[in-house]
């Protein structure tokens, strides 16, 4: 009568270590890749907060950029691209060679600092 | 001669008072002395804490350019000395119309912040006192030893210009010059 009681218990635990594991790691739909958590610091360490409102990062009421509210609603970024991850990225590291026009610098951001950024924002 | 009843109300609100503000100082000094607000720059201040500051600066900055005289800031040479003297002294850490600041600019705490949109939060004599006294504890540096106050104010011509400006306008602008113009 021993045995199946604990394999029960072994059962449950198993379940809520899966759910717990699951809770940390979990990320938003559409973000494959990338830590959320060192997105946050990386948007305030590349002065992105300077010209736009993010969500959770401090700063000054600033309408330079376009706030980054809601990223994970929108369907189509800088007017023209679909809302994915890799383009978010693309726009991160090199925003002038897809809209040359625009006043927003390359900041020489590194693709894993991207990533990371891109997680934080469309998690948001 | 207060009554013993009004005597006692008196006694225990001075008294709780002065505690109050005892175990306040004692609870301040705590905090001070462990060291527990991070001052590190890759950490952020409580969303109030900046705030606060933030207002507080901009209430002294206002305050104290209040005495300042504005020249006329919309001669064209002013304008293409200003934009020299912001490319070698301002963009490295504000940057400009898509030019990066440096490295060390984008990586203070507080943000330097572009520039593009000040002359919509401060008036010629605030964006001149600015730059001249510099702001402390923010990174920001007085110029007054290090600029003619007619280079200040060439500067100011250039900022209060700065919204107009697309990105192209500011390269061709902040272009190295072969003659001086200076």
């Amino acid at each position: 009568m021993k045995a199946p009681r604990s394999s029960t218990a072994l059962a449950a635990l198993a379940a809520l270590a899966f759910l717990l594991a699951g809770c940390g790691e979990q990320r938003p739909p559409g973000v494959n890749a990338g830590d959320p958590a060192r997105g946050k610091v990386a948007l305030s360490q590349y002065g992105c907060r300077a010209c736009h409102m993010i969500p959770g990062v401090t700063g000054s009421e600033v309408y330079v950029g376009r706030p980054l509210e809601h990223m994970m609603r929108r369907r189509v970024i800088v007017g023209k691209l679909p809302n994915d991850q890799p383009n978010l990225v693309r726009w991160i590291r090199d925003p002038q060679a897809i809209d040359p026009g625009t006043a927003m610098p390359n900041l020489g951001v590194s693709e894993r600092d991207a990533v990371d950024m891109s997680a934080y924002l469309l998690g948001h | 001669m207060p009554g013993t009843r009004t005597r006692l109300i008196l006694t225990t609100v001075i008294a709780t008072l002065l505690g109050a503000g005892a175990v306040a100082v004692l609870a301040g000094f705590i905090v001070l002395r462990a060291g527990w607000y991070n001052v590190a720059a890759t950490t952020q201040h409580f969303e109030f804490v900046y705030r606060l500051l933030e207002q507080a600066m901009h209430y002294s900055a206002r305050h104290h350019a209040q005495t300042v005289l504005v020249p006329a800031l919309d001669s064209r040479a002013q304008i293409v000395r200003g934009a020299a003297l912001y490319r070698d002294n301002c963009q490295q850490c504000h940057g400009g119309p898509g030019v990066a600041p440096g490295p060390h600019g984008m990586s203070m705490q507080p943000t330097p912040g572009p520039l593009v949109d000040a002359s919509r939060h401060w008036k010629p004599h605030e964006l001149y006192w600015i730059t001249r006294h510099g702001i402390k504890m923010s990174g920001m540096p007085g110029w007054e030893y290090h600029m003619s106050d007619e280079e200040l104010w060439d500067t100011v011509a250039f900022i209060m210009q700065l919204p107009r400006l697309s990105a192209a306008d500011y390269r061709a602008m902040t272009a190295p010059q072969p003659e001086a113009t200076r």
